[in-house]
Order: C-alpha cells, then structure tokens, then sequence
C-alpha cells in the first residue's frame, strides 16, 4: 500500500518559511492559520546547563503527519475525514458537520476550524499536485532543499525533491525535473545532503497514530520524545 | 483547548438526565412495600424532568456544530463517540418510552422490574459511552478511565437526589430506598471526584514538550507553559469539583438524614442539586483548560 509522506532534512533547513508561504498560496489557507508552520526549536544546550556557544537550535515544521492509522479518521462521525489509497489523510468538507472531534484527537494541533467555512481543514500534502505527479508545494518551493517527498513503502531513499535539469532549462524540464534522496546523499561537494544514520530519522511523538513524516537530525538531540 | 460550553452543558444535562432515570428505575425495583400511588406520581415528575434534561441536553450539542444541518449526512462511522453517543441515545429513548407504557398501565403507576433493569443499564451505558468519547491519546488530561467514572458519579449523586425531589414534589414518602441510593451515590462521586483529580493533575509529565522554542510565524503568541498551566486550575479542580461539586452534596444527604420535616429535606437535596452541577462546571473548565493536547506547542 502507498503511504506518502514528506521527509524533512532539519540540518538543512534554514527556517526561511518558504514552505509556510508557498502553502499558504497555493491553497489559499485563512489568514492567521496555517497548514505548515515552522518553529524554531532551541537555543538548547548540548549539555545540562550548558552556555553560549555550547547551544544548539533547528527549525522544525509542523503540518499534518499523514498519518498511518490516524485518530482523526476514527473520530469522525461523518467519514469527512478519511484516508486516501495513496495514504494521505483528506477531508471531504461537504460532509463535515464541524463538531471538531478530530480537532481534539489530533495529537500535533494541526487542523483548524475554518471560520468562514464553518468546516475543519489541515495539511492535504497538496493532492491536487501529487495526483497528477507534481510534488508538494512545500517540497518544491523548499529554499534549503531540506524536504523531499515519496512513498514511504518505497523507501526513503527513493524519495524526490526539485532539481537542476541539465538538459531543459525550459519551465516545465525544470519543474518536472527530480532528485531521488539516495543519489543526492553522500559525502563530499556532489552531494547536497550529507549521510545519517537511521538513528538520527526521527518522527513527532506518537500516541498510537503512527505518523508518517520523518525529520532528520544530525548530530544533535532530538527534542520532543522518540518512538 | 478552548472551553467547549455546548460540550460542558451537554455532558453534565445527559448525565443529569440518565442518572435520574437510572435511580427512579432503582427506587421503582427497591421501593417493595413503599411503593403506592403518589410513588406513580413521583415516578412520572422524575420521567418528565429526565426528558427536559436530555432534551435540552441535545439542543445544547446542536449549538456546537458548525454544520448541524448535515447531521443527517452520515453518522456512520461506529467508532466515533458522537456516533456511539447518538446510539446509546436513540436506545435510552425508546427504553424510556416502554417504561412511560409501562408506568401508564400499571395500577400505582410504576412500571415492572424487568424494563427498569433495563432501564439503568442502558442509562449507565449512555453516560460511559458518552465520557468514554472523549478518550483520546493525544490529549493525557482526558484518556484515563477516571474521567468516565467521574461523570458516571457525577449522575450518581444528580440523579437520586432529583429523584428525591421529585418525591418531594408528588408527596412520596417512600423514600427511604432512593435515600439509601442518595447517600450511595454521593460516595460514589466523591470517591470519582477525587480520583479524576489526582489523574488529571498527574497528566502534566505525559505532555511532550520540545525545550526551548519559538513559531516564528506567530511571535506575538506566548509559549505554553504545562506547569502553570496545570497549577492555575488546582483551585478550580480541589475546590469547586471536589469540595463543592461532591462534598456538599454529600454532606447535604447525610443532613438530611437526621432532618425529619420535607422543607428542610427539599432545601437540603436543592443545594445537594446544585453543588453537584457546580461541581460538574468546574472540573468540565479544567478538564478542556488542561486538554493540551500530547505534542504542545
């Protein structure tokens, strides 16, 4: 079975909020919500009671995790919310009756009442896009090329984010263009994203709902518990 | 979270509701040679007043949807608690009815064992399977089993001193079995009540926070603090759940044992009454004040 996700490199990321913006535009979300939002975690110290310059920070962005067995979906009365063959988790706006239960039952507080619309909405990993091939506007707007998106049951290293077409320089040889994360990763000036350990692939804190977002951190402590 | 009033008021009117209904079935099974025609009178004050509540109860619900009018849409997913909650309604209402039936042909008016058995199981399981819905891993405040138990208590003490009421009204003087139930119950919710508190205050160390940190799309908001967050409602939770909401009423049941006269009986079950729903506001503001959710930020 497909389970799409996203994959954020936090070693890369430079918490420009691109991924917020282009979000934002794309599918017109209110203003003052968001469906991807980045914080800044940090400064922490490396070590109990460490000082400046023994700190540590990264931005981590947090939207809908597509999850594999999503509370969301359990709770909802209506089946508005449900999941997809492709694994993303959608809500069907027509049937919602706006109780926000699955407001409630979403343990990472990304969905929102839509006041205008009197319905809830959240993250819909840009379906519109993927279903026709094209990558999250997240993923390809991403200015540090930190997020990559694919089929968890592929495999992360066959994950795809945006790419420099040798070949066609024209708008859709580039947009169209991808990178697969196994032949980016490596060490030394080819290879945009340097090697990690499957330690260092973290996941947000799960209550049963198995997310399907990774993030990757380097070096670092992961705050916010492990799996 | 943000305090869900239409929740709070419904929780507390359902409860209120199925626990009143629960103890005329228990008076009407205990009651033996007590039972006479003003108990048929009584019987039927407690039934009416028990209908108010659950409906007032569902309208309260309707002001928290934001789209009510698709209610009929769907409703089919088993494994929502709205929708378990709307069954175990529907099932209350139509045992409700038979018992109306019964209570109607039935010489002294109160109705036969059998549906009034009936009867409280299905009010006891309204009232689990309504607190059972709002059982959820991503919130550590709610997801214990001390949160059912506190709001089935919560219908323990509510619904036999309504029904004492009730009694009062009709001029039943039968009333030492929903006495007995009286005391029972508010025991039973004190014991609840104090239980709830200590796991709700206990949940601050479930909730995952990630150290320092900001959103720097919304810089203006303030970080969420769980220690004082969980600290500012131990007033709220100790004295107006606890001491108010099941202490009172308990002291007022055990009063009202050494007063012999229906004035002082109907004073005291009144402010029993209205402490318990006190009580039940209270620890409902800190139950969705301390609903953070497992991944805080």
């Amino acid at each position: 079975m497909t389970q799409y996700a996203i994959l954020t490199d936090l070693s890369k990321c430079v918490g420009c909020l691109a991924c917020s913006v282009a979000c934002k535009v794309v599918n017109d979300v209110p203003l003052g919500s968001y469906w991807n939002k980045v914080l800044r975690v940090g400064p922490n110290p490396r070590t109990e009671g460490g000082q400046w310059p023994d700190v540590y920070m990264y931005f981590l962005t947090i939207q809908c995790q597509h999850c594999k067995e999503p509370e969301c979906v359990k709770v909802c009365p209506t089946g508005a919310t449900h999941k997809l063959e492709d694994g993303t988790v959608q809500v069907d706006k027509v049937k919602c009756i706006g109780c926000q239960f699955c407001v409630m039952a979403c343990p990472y507080g990304v969905r929102y009442l839509n006041e205008s619309e009197r319905v809830v909405e959240k993250c819909t990993l840009c379906e519109q896009k993927i279903a026709q091939g094209e990558l999250p506007q997240c993923v390809s707007q991403c200015g540090g090329r930190a997020r990559w998106f694919g089929d968890v049951e592929a495999g992360i290293e066959n994950f795809e984010g945006p790419g420099n077409n040798p070949d066609d320089r024209s708008y859709d040889g580039m947009s169209s263009y991808r990178v697969r994360l196994g032949d980016a990763t490596g060490e030394g000036p080819d290879f945009p994203v340097k090697p990690y350990e499957d330690s260092e692939v973290h996941y947000l804190p799960d209550a049963g709902n198995k997310p399907s977002f990774m993030y990757i951190l380097r070096g670092e402590k992961w705050q916010g518990g492990e799996n | 979270m943000e305090l869900q009033w239409p929740l709070i008021v419904f929780t507390i009117l359902v409860a209120w509701s199925a626990g009143l209904f629960a103890s005329q079935c228990l008076v009407a099974i205990a009651g033996g040679a007590e039972l006479s025609e003003k108990s048929g009178k009584s019987q039927m004050i407690a039934w009416v007043v028990s209908a108010v509540l659950l409906v007032a109860g569902g309208v309260a619900v309707l002001f928290h949807l934001e789209h009510w009018e698709r209610i009929f849409n769907g409703f089919g997913n088993v494994t929502s608690g709205i929708t378990q909650e709307l069954v175990a309604i529907v099932v209350l209402v139509i045992v409700a009815i038979i018992y109306l039936a019964q209570m109607r042909r039935a010489e002294n008016g109160v109705p036969g064992k059998a549906i009034c058995v009936i009867g409280i199981v299905a009010s006891i399981a309204l009232v689990g399977i309504m607190a059972h819905s709002y059982l959820m891993a991503a919130r550590p405040a709610w997801n214990s089993i001390a949160w059912v138990l506190y709001v089935l208590g919560n219908a323990c003490v509510l619904g036999p001193c309504t029904m004492l009421l009730a009694m009062l009204a009709a001029r039943d003087s039968g009333t030492s079995s929903a006495r007995l139930i009286a005391l029972v119950g508010s025991v039973l919710a004190v014991a609840t009540a104090v239980a709830y508190a200590v796991v709700l205050q206990g949940a601050a160390s479930s909730i995952v926070t990630i150290g320092y940190y900001s959103d720097p799309t919304m810089v203006a908001f303030p970080m969420t603090d769980v220690p004082s967050v969980f600290a500012g409602q131990s007033f709220l939770i100790w004295l107006g759940a606890v001491v108010v909401g099941t202490l009172v009423p308990l002291g007022c049941v055990l009063a009202a044992r050494f007063k012999k006269d229906a004035r002082s009986h109907a004073v005291l079950y009144a402010l029993a009454v209205l402490g318990a729903v006190v009580g039940a506001v209270s620890m409902r503001v800190a139950f969705y004040t301390l609903g953070l959710g497992l991944f805080v930020f």
